[in-house]
């Protein structure tokens, strides 16, 4: 055994060495945790969807509407001077969508009792963006709403409209027929409400809202990231053990290109020493790797794990089963060259698929179901259970158990197909 | 020391090595002399144990084939191939191999040290390999075979590609070596080492042992007789083949006035080419 650790100390004092293979094990990693982390936001904030915005109106209910717009987060209206330029900039991409508030739009959106085809606000989008088409959509309709929702609250205004609308009925009492005389008495006892109500001249009115809605603060259980390094951490982590993979797998091809397996197969041990020293040097690297990335991750990135022992027992995992690959990527190749381009390309076809490059929880329903055949979507799945998807200790051992089956699949092929003898 | 007997090794429809009969002696030197692609490495990777022979054995000692780790504890070999890590220090390169070879604590640091010293690389045992010359890489290649002390030394051309300085000091290393006792076996196809430092010389050609012996044995037996060159007065040049060359010499001179003259020795170079027809290093 003793012979094994001399083995793996070896590797770990060349890897050491070796500055290039010291970033892409330790740096790369942490600078794309950092980067897509803080690019998908700390706080879990949204971009606004960027709108162009004219007001061909210019009443002080088109102003309020635009102000309104104005707002909330999730709308970034920016006033253009005419129609065709607030187009124009949506066709050539640099809003998402252009809305026109028309003339009589004032007048049109503060009108209750009466519908009228003049003032309607024009929205324009790419039928490609629907899902922002249908978020935009409901934002205007919603903000539509606030403006009645005011004139409502407000009981001189209220009676306006209402006088507005009694003037309406008289000039089309004809074709009204029979609803004529019965809105005709409506409106009057509901001026007469509003004139008798208490706190009229002011905003003593009623609230008008088709449903009460009450938003209540659960505590619920996470089942979602606190932010976004809780995401890209985990992604970052696996990059490290690629990393190592890739380095490890190619190890043992230069040991054969550059003599030095000949002198070690010389050397009074054991062929499996040999290969455990090396797989005991990549484990190490890669839990030591993995660690000190989430290390960082909870010391100042906020990343705050649910249990730190499942964690500790999906690196472990993962530290396995890639183990297990750089093994068996270490019989890809016959040379430097070719063991490192198989073996790259293999894990990276592994991170793309899995998860590594984007979150699987983003990904198309199909592409999400194909990732599961990659053990980098386990190895991600078992740190974001034990971070923040709230996994118990039994739902751990799917990924786990994946994880640690692959990984002894894996050495024991390579192991098996590893050519001791040079022809 | 080592014993190999009818030793066959193929590659395909390729014969290596071709029922291959040596012994080496405790003490003694044995050259494996033979051109590229003779069979020497395949000879020294059947005997290291890093090949399977198709037929035939080989044993260390009395004890074994070099298939078991054991007795590979009994041999130092130095590859042909540099097979060192330039990315450690030379010392880490001596000390990394001793550890494999279960040298342990102040033993190993000693008996670095000690290696180290013998080749002639103490002074530069913090430097990295990597910064080393060709000679003194292959100095280094030298110093991890012998870190364990071995009695058997296998040394696959150890001199290939190095200045004269370095392969001076390497010749006087395996000299000082055979004095100590130490049984060699060395592969080369430089002439003039083989008949430096060899106490006795098999020649291989094509995966056959040709002839062995010592240096003596072999010219008497393969080399042919000597050749005396004489010039006269004038520029003519004569050439004779004899046993005799004083005698003959004496014969060339009765004739007539002789200006200079040559004598040519049979050698390694004249025993190959009688035994193949071809030269040593075509």
């Amino acid at each position: 055994m003793n012979e094994t650790f001399a083995l793996a100390a070896k590797d770990l004092r060349l890897l050491l060495r070796d500055k290039v293979g010291f970033f892409f094990t330790f740096g790369f990693p942490l600078v794309f945790a950092i980067f897509f982390g803080t690019i998908f936001g700390s706080e879990g904030e949204t971009s606004a969807i960027a709108i162009a915005v004219v007001d061909e109106d210019g009443t002080p209910a088109s102003e309020a509407f635009l102000a309104d717009l104005s707002e909330g987060p999730e709308l970034d209206p920016v006033i253009y001077p005419s129609r065709e330029a607030a187009i124009e900039t949506v066709r050539r991409g640099s809003k998402t969508a252009f809305v026109i508030l028309p003339e009589g739009f004032g007048k049109s959106v503060e009108s209750v009792w009466r519908q009228t085809d003049e003032g309607g606000l024009v929205f324009g989008i790419d039928p490609s963006r629907r899902a922002e088409a249908g978020l935009i959509e409901g934002l205007l309709t919603s903000i539509a709403y606030r403006r009645l929702q005011d004139v409502f609250q407000n009981p001189d205004r209220m009676v306006e409209q209402v006088d507005e609308s009694l003037a309406d009925l008289k000039a089309n009492q004809g074709q009204l027929g029979m609803t004529g005389p019965l809105l005709t008495h409506f409106l009057g006892e509901l001026k007469t409400f509003m004139t008798e109500l208490p706190g009229s001249g002011g905003d003593g009115g009623f609230a008008f809202q088709p449903i009460p809605i009450r938003r209540d603060d659960v505590v619920l259980e996470r089942l979602f990231p606190k932010n976004a390094f809780e995401v890209s951490f985990p992604q970052g982590a696996i990059w490290a053990v690629l990393g190592c993979a890739a380095a490890f797998g190619i190890s043992l091809v230069v040991e054969r290109t550059r003599g030095t397996l000949i002198r070690l197969r010389t050397a009074p041990i054991r062929r499996h020493q040999i290969l455990l020293g090396k797989a005991l040097a990549c484990f190490a690297t890669t839990l030591a790797a993995q660690l000190v990335l989430l290390i960082l991750a909870v010391a100042i990135f906020d990343v705050r794990p649910n249990s730190y022992l499942l964690l500790g027992a999906a690196i472990v995992s993962s530290a396995i089963a890639f183990v297990g690959i750089m093994m068996f990527l270490s019989v890809l190749g016959k040379t430097e060259q070719s063991a490192g381009g198989i073996g790259w390309a293999v894990l990276m076809v592994l991170a793309m698929i899995g998860g590594g490059m984007i979150p699987s929880f983003v990904m198309p329903t199909w592409m999400a179901s194909v990732s599961q055949a990659s053990p980098v979507f386990w190895s991600i799945r078992s740190m974001e259970g034990a971070i923040w998807r709230g996994f118990s200790a039994t739902e751990m051992l799917v990924p786990c158990g994946i994880l640690i089956g692959v990984g002894a699949l894996f050495f024991f092929l390579g192991s098996r197909l590893f050519r001791w003898e040079e022809a | 020391m080592l014993e190999i007997r009818n030793l066959k090794k193929s590659f395909g429809s390729t014969v290596a090595v071709e029922s291959l009969d040596l012994t080496l002696g405790e003490g003694e030197v044995l050259g494996l002399l033979g051109p590229n692609g003779a069979g020497k490495t395949t000879t020294v990777s059947m005997i290291t144990g890093l090949v399977h022979p198709d037929s035939g054995s080989v044993s260390i000692r009395g004890e074994g084939s070099p298939s078991s780790p054991s007795i590979r504890r009994h041999i130092g070999v130095a590859p042909q191939t540099l097979a060192i890590y330039e990315e450690l220090t030379g010392r880490e390169n001596v000390e990394f191999f001793g550890r494999l070879q279960g040298l342990r604590g102040k033993s190993l640091t000693e008996r670095a040290r000690q290696t180290l010293e013998t080749v002639g690389l103490l002074d530069r045992a913090k430097d990295r390999a990597g910064k080393y010359s060709g000679g003194m890489k292959r100095r280094l290649n030298l110093a991890i075979a012998l870190i364990h002390d071995p009695p058997c030394l296998i040394l696959d051309e150890p001199t290939a590609g190095v200045d004269p300085q370095s392969r001076n000091v390497i010749l006087e290393l395996i000299e000082s070596l055979r004095r100590d006792g130490r049984s060699v076996l060395y592969t080369t196809h430089y002439m003039e080492e083989a008949q430096r430092i060899c106490d006795r010389v098999a020649i291989l050609d094509h995966g056959r042992l040709l002839a062995q012996g010592t240096l003596g044995e072999l010219v008497d037996g393969h080399g042919g007789r000597d050749r005396l060159t004489v010039v006269r007065p004038g520029g003519d040049v004569e050439q004779i083949e004899t046993d005799e060359p004083l005698t003959a010499l004496e014969t060339m001179r009765e004739k007539g006035p002789l200006e200079r003259f040559q004598l040519d020795r049979p050698n390694l170079e004249t025993v190959f080419l009688n035994l193949t027809g071809r030269q040593l290093r075509d």
